[in-house]
This record gives structure tokens, C-alpha cells and sequence, in this order.
């Protein structure tokens, strides 16, 4: 078990660093974030000025260097565009992703998973095509596409929503709409895929001829067998919570990670990006490891095995 | 029935409908709030680290110019006004400024001549190492800035400079607060910035909102509304909803192609306005790369000439603005504009196809660098041009790419650029000497296009040093053709900036993007 948790701390650690080298690489590679924070305008001699200012006429081994202790020991930085401490812009974006997130989140996973379930039942009725056609429509349709439809006809035309932005609960329903309409389309795909396997396996045919009722055999015996393609995707989706929904978050100027992580990208704000790579990478990381954990309580033979 | 949004709008405007007429006097309490819709906000709003035209769009409804531009007696603005500075008086190389007294800064603390003098002062803008180091380029002869007085302070030029009053209707002549801004630092001041403007800034978060609140001891009585929120709404489709539904009660940056369909809706109005400011394109007249087709000025010419702008604009724009037929003969200069300037380099493809075989040019590939979705329309008039340019034997590519700093990566042979024409209002000063001389970055910097040739040169200081309007309009003349037998460049249009807002609103929008809540800029009707 020690061998087991050395092991996941390592491949962690092997993760987070890939990142960090490559988010550095990529960003010194993309555009010079000088010339992008003093304009076009901006002469030579005010160029040379802002790169001291912000170290940036540092030799890029130094600037590497100094970049992954300073991640290493947690700090962030400072804003170039604004001046401001990185984490503390980060902090204040996150609650609205995270509510924007976990409320479409949810939603999904209660109409994805029983429509899912529903349409497996059913195999090949009508009701089974509905379902799947849905589906598909659902994570099919891009959601800048979906989004700005939704603003047009309930924002513009009838006037029930507001367009974009944040205040009420009123403000939370179309991006919330918009971003779980993918996510419940693809778990009712894999929710039917990962039944329809289940419900042929002998365990199911040997409790239906104990006399083990039909709602019990698809509720206590099917769909934990089912589960775990369903929590390994419902796992991968909470740690892409975090990273915000940017299409989504652009469409409705809602003020999350998403958006900032836009922004921050256009402007060439390093700082900035570099920690909401490392932020996003570690919370993807760490929803892997509660998955790895879940397998572990789901399936008793995974457990023993480990 | 009513919706929900409806009851919501019908108490705003029951509200409004109490408040007609002129309210600069009225309790903060009873006076409307505005919320406005924008595409971006920058991120710091410092004066000067601050420049961009979203900010530009704001920043007057905090700070305050020492001298003003008047456009409501003169559409062109090239009526100035007292703001700060009421009197200024012009000796030799000096000018003696004298501010209004009793202004306050939205601390609470009076403006005196020691906070103008800070602001225009070398350790802030134009010494060796300025918090703002793109005050040089606004502040070019300034060899001293001092107080006199409580109320009075001089600037001394390296020669007579006619123009500092002019100069102070810009960026550089909006007044910070020495105190608060040595305290916290000029990035700090660009998160909450103080000024003497009508309106106090309580909120500020870069990337979302910022919320500012009237400041009812603003030297010229309370401003008419009780809090603006100028609220950054990325996608059109959204401001557009906001606007008719009455969320909004104004949104800026309206495509072209949708301005037909927003004035469609009853109640909003659209406001357009041509900006002092022109998308253009440099070609790359050096031999860097070495091989490189464009050096030849009869190439350049014939690609002018193989451009039928007035076409492109009527389709892009639908006649709401116009191509200066002339480089630099802009209407916005008033007594230097002359309708009747010779056209040099008219649209004539005979012409065109009868230079480019002049040239040594075999059709190889020209490499035009465009900044993606920097300038409305740019992208698509690039498609036409270059469709007009194969018409003529001319191959060129349209390189879209992300940043400017990619645009300024060699090998190009042309580039997108902008160039704006207010820094001395009434005088081609910017675009024509600042912009390309031999201090502007499009001569200097790494990625230049050109350099300036010395029959340019000689022009430009005749230009720098004329102070009588002849002598200025003569070397002017003499510079533009210098400038236009080399043709670095091309000027495409003249900027438009728009905006749409609701019914009850009486708006006057500004050529430079200011959108001003107060005075005669804007009433409640």
C-alpha cells in the first residue's frame, strides 16, 4: 500500500512539473508579453524599460528557474497587466466558477444518468432513440452556438432572463443550461454503454431467477457494476470544474476562472496563466486520485488487489 | 401581461419619468443609475500606463483635464476651454498656468499647483526613469515644471512650444494626487485611481466591472448620476439582449453589420462617431529581407493605386465613413485641411499595371501581417485589397495572426497599424512627424518599416519650429510630400466609434471615445 501511495505522490509530482516546464515553454514561445502590456505604440526604449521591470531581460534559464520555485513554494506572482498579486485574482474568480460549475455539474449528472438508464432499459424503442438522439444534439451542439441562441430568445425575444452577468439566481439558469446540456449528453451515452454490458452478465439473469425484483436488479445490481466508467468521466468533468467553462463564461460575462484564463491568455499576462495552469493541473491531478480511490470502494476486487 | 423584466423596467422608468429635465443639483439619493455594457475594460487606469480607447472611454468621468476640448460649440473640438487651468499665458519658452481654486480630489484633498506640477514632472513621466514612461512621448521640450504659487505653476520648453495648452487637453494633462499616488505606487493608482472628475471610482475589478459613484463636491455641482457601472459584456448578441430588455442603458462597439438590425428595436438609439483615429497599413520599404520587392517606391505606389478604398469603405461601413484620399489632409485640422489637395496616388489599375512593370517585381509572395480582430473590418477589407492587388499582378498574403508581437516577427513585407491624429488638436503634428520621425517606433524599434529619408528630415524641422500658422501649413505641405514619395504607408479610413443607448437619454458622444455623464455631454430627457 506505502509502495502504492510512494508511487502516486511521484507520478503527481512528475505531472505538476511537465506542466509548469510546459506552460513556460509555450507562453516564452507565443508572443512577447511586453509589446502586448505597452501597446504598438510603444518606442524601444519604453519596451526595455517595462522587460526590467518585470524581469523579463533575465537570461530564460534564470527566469525558468525562479519560475518553478517560486510555484514550488506557492508563490504566484504578481499581475502584469494589473499589478495585483496572482493568487489573490485567482481566489476571487473561483466561487463563481465553482458555482456556475457545480450547479450545471449536478444538474447534468441528474438528468444524464437516469436518461442514461431510462434509454438502456428500453434498448431500441422509440423512447431509447429519443434519448440518444437528445443526446447526441446535446453534446453535438457547441456551446457558444447554444448559448447565444439562448440569449436571443429568452434575453432579446421574450425578455424572461437576463442576458449575461451575475446578481440573482435569475442570472445563473442560461450559462448553467448552456454548459450542462454537453456534459448531461455525454453521461447519458456512457450511462447507457456501461448498463447495456451490465445487463447481460449472468449475476443479473441469476438474481432475476432468485426472484430479485426488477427496479432492485437494475438499481443494486446493475448500476454499481456500471458504475465505474461513469465516475471515471464524472471524475475527469469535476476536475475540469475549476478551469471554468470558457466558451460559456465568455458568452455571459460571468466573471469566472474561465474568463480570466481569456484575458489573461490575449494580454500574454504570464503570471497569471502560469498559475491557473498550475491551479487547473492540480485539481485535475486530484480528482484523478479521489477516482483511483473510488474505484478502490466501488469494486471490492480492486481493493484486495491493491 | 408583463414579464418580469417589464414590472422591473416600468419602476426604473416611473423613477426616471420624476427626474425629468436638469438635475446637476439633485440629492444623490434620487437620481438614476446607468449601467453601461462595454467590450473590454483595460486593465489599469492610470493615466498614462492606463492609454487605450476603452479606457479613454472612462477616464474623463474621473479625472480632469487642465485644459478642455469643446465640442459642443465646435464639432471638431478646436474650441478649448478652461478645465483645471483657468488662464494660461504663453512667454518665450514658458507657459504660466493658473488653476481654479477650491477643487477637490475625490480623497477629500484640495488640488493645488504642486499636484499639477507632480503630474506632468520628470520622476513621473519624461526623466530617466518615469513611473509612466510613456509620458516622453507627450512631453517632448520639457525642460521644467514648476509651481510659482498655490494656484500657479510654469512648464519650460526647450523653444517656444505653441502647442503645451493643446497638449494638455491629452492623457498627460488629467491630475493625480501627488500624496495618495506617491503612497501607493503607480500601480496600486491604476487599481483605484483618484482624480477630480464628477465621479468617484468605488470599484474597480479588472476583467468584470467598474463602478463609480457621483462625487458631489466636484467643482462644477453633482453630476447627474448616482452610480455608473460600466460592466465588461464580451459578446454583442448578450449587450444587445441587455439593451432592449433594459438592463443595460448603454452598449458600446456595435459590429456594422448589426447596427441596421439594433435600430430596429424601438426605444434605442445609435450614436456614431468618426474617431480621430485611422487603421492604416506600413509597407516595409527596407532590405530587410534582403530580397525584399518593396524597397522599390514604384511597387508601393502601384499598390495604392490598385486599391478602390472609397468602394471598400461604402461596402464595410455603408457610407458612415470616408477614406482620406490624401494621407494627413484630415478634416479634423481645420485650417490645415484643404478639400481640394492633389491626389497623388488616385485608384487608376492602368496606372497601377503600368508601375508595377517598371519595377523588377516577378509576383513573388508579399507577407501582409494583420493582428487578429484588432480593427473593425480590417480582416475582411485585407480580402479585398488583396484580390485587387492580383488584379494588377500583385501577390500578396494575408498573415492573420494573434499579437502584435508576432506581427512585428521578420520576414513581412507589410503590416496593420492605426495611427491617431488628436495629440495637438487642429495640427498634423501626430501622425505626420510624432508617428514616423525619427523618434517614433516605426523608425526606431526592431521591427521598423522605415527610415525617414533625409529630405524628410529636413522638412520635419522645419515643421517642429514653425510657430506662425503659415510657416507651420508651409513646412506641413513640404513634409506630407516628402513623406508621401517614399509612401511607407497607407490610410485606410477614418475610425468609427459607436454606441447605442435607451429612450430618455440625450448623449453627445466625443471623437476621441470619451462617452462624458455629465455637463452638456449628457441629460436625462
Amino acid at each position: 500500500m506505502t509502495r502504492f501511495w510512494v508511487l502516486k505522490i511521484l507520478r503527481t509530482v512528475l505531472t505538476l512539473w511537465f506542466v509548469v516546464t510546459f506552460a513556460f515553454v509555450v507562453l516564452r514561445t507565443s508572443g512577447d508579453p511586453v509589446v502586448a502590456l505597452v501597446g504598438a505604440d510603444a518606442t524601444p526604449e519604453e519596451v526595455e524599460q517595462f522587460r526590467q521591470l518585470w524581469r523579463l531581460d533575465d537570461p530564460l534559464w534564470v527566469q525558468y528557474f525562479r519560475y518553478v520555485f517560486q510555484m514550488a513554494t506557492g508563490q504566484f506572482g504578481i499581475s502584469y497587466r494589473d499589478g495585483r498579486e496572482v493568487l489573490d485574482i485567482i481566489v476571487e474568480r473561483v466561487p463563481w466558477t465553482l458555482m456556475l460549475g457545480l450547479f450545471s455539474y449536478i444538474g447534468a449528472i441528474l438528468i444524464g444518468v437516469p436518461a442514461g438508464i431510462v434509454a438502456a432499459i428500453k434498448r431500441g424503442s422509440t423512447f431509447d432513440n429519443l434519448i440518444m438522439a437528445t443526446a447526441v444534439f446535446g453534446f453535438a451542439l457547441p456551446n457558444f452556438f447554444l448559448g447565444i441562441l439562448m440569449i436571443l430568445l429568452f434575453s432579446l425575444s421574450l425578455q424572461w432572463l437576463p442576458s449575461s452577468g451575475t446578481g440573482t439566481v435569475w442570472h445563473l439558469i442560461m450559462p448553467a443550461i448552456t454548459l450542462a446540456t454537453f456534459t448531461a449528453g455525454t453521461l447519458a451515452r456512457f450511462t447507457r454503454s456501461a448498463m447495456l454490458e451490465v445487463l447481460d452478465k449472468l449475476y443479473i439473469r441469476a438474481a432475476a431467477a432468485k426472484g430479485v425484483g426488477y427496479w432492485k436488479r437494475i438499481i443494486f445490481h446493475a448500476l454499481p457494476n456500471a458504475s465505474i466508467p461513469l465516475v471515471t468521466i464524472i471524475g475527469l468533468n469535476l476536475g475540469e470544474l475549476i478551469g471554468g467553462a470558457i466558451v460559456v463564461e465568455t458568452v455571459f460575462a460571468w466573471p469566472g476562472v474561465g474568463r480570466l484564463l481569456v484575458t489573461a491568455v490575449s494580454s500574454r499576462d504570464l503570471a497569471v496563466v502560469q498559475g491557473l495552469v498550475l491551479i487547473m493541473a492540480v485539481t485535475m491531478v486530484l480528482a484523478n486520485l479521489v477516482v483511483d480511490l473510488l474505484y478502490g470502494l466501488l469494486d471490492p476486487r480492486i481493493r484486495v488487489q491493491n | 401581461m408583463f414579464t418580469r423584466r417589464e414590472v422591473g423596467s416600468l419602476i426604473l422608468g416611473a423613477g426616471a419619468l420624476s427626474m425629468v429635465g436638469s438635475l446637476p443639483k439633485a440629492n444623490a439619493a434620487d437620481r438614476p443609475s446607468l449601467t453601461i455594457a462595454v467590450d473590454n475594460l483595460w486593465a489599469n487606469m492610470a493615466t498614462i500606463n492606463g492609454i487605450s480607447t476603452t479606457s479613454r472611454r472612462i477616464f474623463p468621468n474621473f479625472y480632469d483635464n487642465l485644459v478642455d476640448r469643446d465640442y459642443i460649440k465646435d464639432e471638431n473640438g478646436l474650441i478649448f476651454a478652461p478645465k483645471l487651468a483657468t488662464k494660461w499665458e504663453q512667454n518665450g519658452n514658458v507657459w504660466k498656468f493658473t488653476l481654479r481654486e477650491g477643487v477637490k480630489f475625490h480623497d477629500g484633498t484640495e488640488m493645488t499647483a504642486e499636484d499639477a506640477v507632480f503630474t506632468l514632472s520628470p520622476e513621473r513621466l519624461w526623466g530617466a526613469k518615469p513611473f509612466e514612461p510613456r509620458g516622453k512621448t507627450f512631453t517632448a521640450g520639457f525642460k521644467r515644471v514648476e509651481a510659482t504659487g498655490k494656484y500657479t505653476f510654469e512648464i519650460e520648453t526647450d523653444r517656444p512650444d505653441p502647442n503645451i495648452p493643446s497638449k494638455l487637453t491629452g492623457y498627460i494633462g488629467f491630475v493625480v494626487p501627488k500624496k495618495y499616488y506617491m503612497e501607493v505606487g503607480v500601480d496600486a493608482f491604476g487599481q483605484k485611481p483618484i482624480g477630480t472628475g464628477p465621479y468617484k471610482v468605488t470599484t474597480f475589478r479588472s476583467g468584470e466591472i467598474m463602478v463609480l459613484e457621483a462625487f458631489d463636491d466636484y467643482w462644477d455641482g453633482p453630476p447627474p448620476v448616482k452610480q455608473i457601472s460600466w460592466k465588461i459584456v464580451p459578446e454583442f448578441a448578450a449587450r444587445m439582449a441587455g439593451l432592449v430588455s433594459k438592463e443595460f442603458d448603454f452598449i458600446v462597439n456595435i459590429p456594422t453589420d448589426q447596427e441596421a438590425a439594433l435600430e430596429k428595436y424601438q426605444g434605442v438609439t445609435l450614436k456614431r462617431v468618426l474617431a480621430d483615429n485611422y487603421p492604416a497599413l506600413a509597407f516595409n520599404t527596407r532590405p530587410d529581407p534582403e530580397d525584399n520587392p518593396l524597397v522599390d517606391p514604384n511597387l508601393r505606389y502601384a499598390m495604392v493605386q490598385a486599391i478602390d478604398m472609397n468602394a471598400i469603405v461604402q461596402a464595410l461601413f455603408n457610407g458612415t465613413t470616408e477614406h482620406p484620399a490624401v494621407p494627413f489632409n484630415f478634416t479634423e485640422y481645420g485650417k490645415f485641411y484643404d478639400p481640394k489637395a492633389p491626389v497623388k496616388l488616385p485608384y487608376d489599375v492602368a496606372a497601377a499595371k503600368a508601375l508595377v512593370a517598371k519595377t523588377q517585381y516577378k509576383g513573388e509572395k508579399l507577407l501582409w501581417h494583420i493582428t487578429r480582430q484588432y480593427y473593425p473590418n480590417y480582416e475582411a477589407a485585407a480580402e479585398i485589397m488583396v484580390e485587387q492587388w492580383r488584379e494588377v499582378g500583385i501577390n500578396v498574403e494575408a498573415q492573420i495572426l494573434d499579437n502584435f508581437e508576432l506581427v512585428y516577427r521578420r520576414p513581412y513585407h507589410l503590416m496593420n497599424m492605426s495611427m491617431s491624429s488628436d495629440f495637438i488638436p487642429g495640427d498634423p503634428y501626430q501622425p505626420l512627424w510624432l508617428d514616423w520621425g525619427p523618434t517614433a517606433s516605426r523608425s526606431t524599434a526592431t521591427w521598423k518599416t522605415w527610415d525617414p529619408t533625409p529630405e524628410y528630415l529636413a522638412a520635419g524641422k522645419k515643421f517642429d519650429e514653425a510657430i506662425e500658422f503659415e510657416d507651420r501649413k508651409k513646412a506641413y505641405l513640404e513634409l506630407s510630400d516628402a513623406w508621401q514619395k517614399v509612401t511607407p504607408g497607407y490610410y485606410m479610413w477614418k475610425s468609427v466609434y459607436n454606441c447605442a443607448h435607451r429612450a430618455g437619454i440625450q448623449f453627445k458622444f466625443k471623437p476621441n471615445g470619451e462617452m462624458r455623464i455629465y455637463g452638456d455631454y449628457f441629460k436625462f430627457v
